[in-house]
């Protein structure tokens, strides 16, 4: 049971972070980001690290996704060819 | 190109690979973190340091270095962003640069004089915190836009600013518990401050960054801004006198220690997290 969901998080880390390296439309990328912090906060909570758990998700989720977001608003949203 | 950039990722790959590939299999209980230092601090770091929270006395006594030159560190991050030179970066909404008196940095053709308070005040002779500016006060600035206190009102849906509004009070609190809690439970300053600074940008994005702004009082951020090193400064020298070791804290004198953690836990609270909505503030601007 561990190990299934230590995979499918693990996967679902990787498959975040390729398409946020792929993605295009910088506004995806950044909404994908956030999610691979969300993946990867329930990777440390389930690892036992409950601490670093919630840095990830108050930081790594919520307030460098805010800033990203600024960031794109006040310069483009699309990722130059 | 793309041949070599293969090349490339191979390259890097292949030891990451080899290096995971010889880690010790999850939870072995032979595995070098659970046998060398770690085992030490779970046998003796109750004992030797008084603390409840082995997290805590890592971070704060064992590691008291490491987390005062951490905060340190945020602390320079935001000087260095403060640093920038403003109206630099493409700016969709107007190039004029703000008015801002903090960045020690030659202004560009701004036609204002540079107010001596380091914060986003113009140099507008408003009352200070006085946010609900009446739409006639703009008329005497020249540019309505280079008022920070005018709050960019991007449309908010109404779902989004009530769910926000109705959670705010309960993150503030979580952070509040997490602070006052983090000596038994996970959490602790750094988190807390992470979600003060969360509840902060959530209300600013929300409500208007002018109103989100008047939470911290404008005289105090430069020492709210700083308070995370200072405490730890102060930390240091307290337990320096006490003990005579830097960063010392005398663990057989149970009030004096804890309440040397508790300043510290806030300050690392407070200072982080009015870092954090610092910056956000600054890229708002």
């Amino acid at each position: 049971m561990s190990d299934v969901f230590d995979i499918v998080m693990l996967t679902l880390l990787i498959a975040t972070a390729v398409s946020v390296a792929r993605a295009r439309d910088l506004l995806a990328a950044v909404v994908i980001f956030s999610m691979y912090s969300l993946t990867m906060t329930l990777v440390w909570q389930h690892r036992g690290a409950p601490d670093v758990a919630m840095t990830e998700a108050a930081v790594g989720a919520g307030v460098t996704t805010v800033l990203f977001l600024i960031t794109i608003a006040r310069t483009t949203r699309r990722e130059k060819p | 190109m793309r041949p070599w950039s293969l090349l490339l990722v191979v390259l890097v790959a292949l030891p990451l690979v080899a290096g995971v590939a010889t880690l010790p299999p999850h939870y072995a209980p032979d595995a070098p973190i659970h046998t060398h230092v770690g085992a030490r601090y779970l046998e003796r770091g109750v004992a030797e340091t008084g603390m409840k929270n082995l997290v805590t006395a890592v971070l704060l006594n064992y590691r008291g270095f490491d987390t005062f030159i951490e905060v340190v560190v945020i602390f320079t991050a935001l000087a260095a962003v403060l640093a920038l030179p403003k109206g630099s970066a493409p700016m969709p909404k107007g190039s004029a640069p703000m008015p801002k008196g903090s960045a020690p940095m030659p202004k560009g053709s701004a036609p204002m004089p540079k107010g001596s308070a380091p914060m986003p005040k113009g140099s507008a002779p408003m009352p200070r915190g006085s946010g609900a500016i009446p739409k006639e006060a703009g008329a005497v600035r020249p540019r309505e836009e280079e008022d920070p206190e005018v709050a960019s009102d991007v449309p908010v849906s109404p779902v989004v600013r009530f769910v926000v509004r109705l959670l705010a009070p309960f993150m503030a609190l979580f952070a509040v518990a997490m602070l006052f809690r983090g000596h038994i439970t996970p959490g602790g300053g750094f988190q807390a401050a992470a979600v003060f600074a969360a509840v902060f940008i959530a209300l600013g994005l929300v409500l208007g960054r002018a109103r989100a702004a008047r939470l911290v009082p404008v005289d105090w951020r430069p020492w709210l801004q700083g308070v995370a090193p200072l405490a730890f400064a102060l930390i240091a020298w307290v337990g320096w006198r006490l003990t005579g070791s830097f960063l010392g804290y005398p663990i057989h004198d149970h009030t004096a220690q804890e309440a040397m953690t508790f300043v510290l836990e806030i300050g690392i609270a407070l200072g982080g997290g009015v870092i954090l909505a610092r910056l956000f503030l600054e890229m708002e601007a």
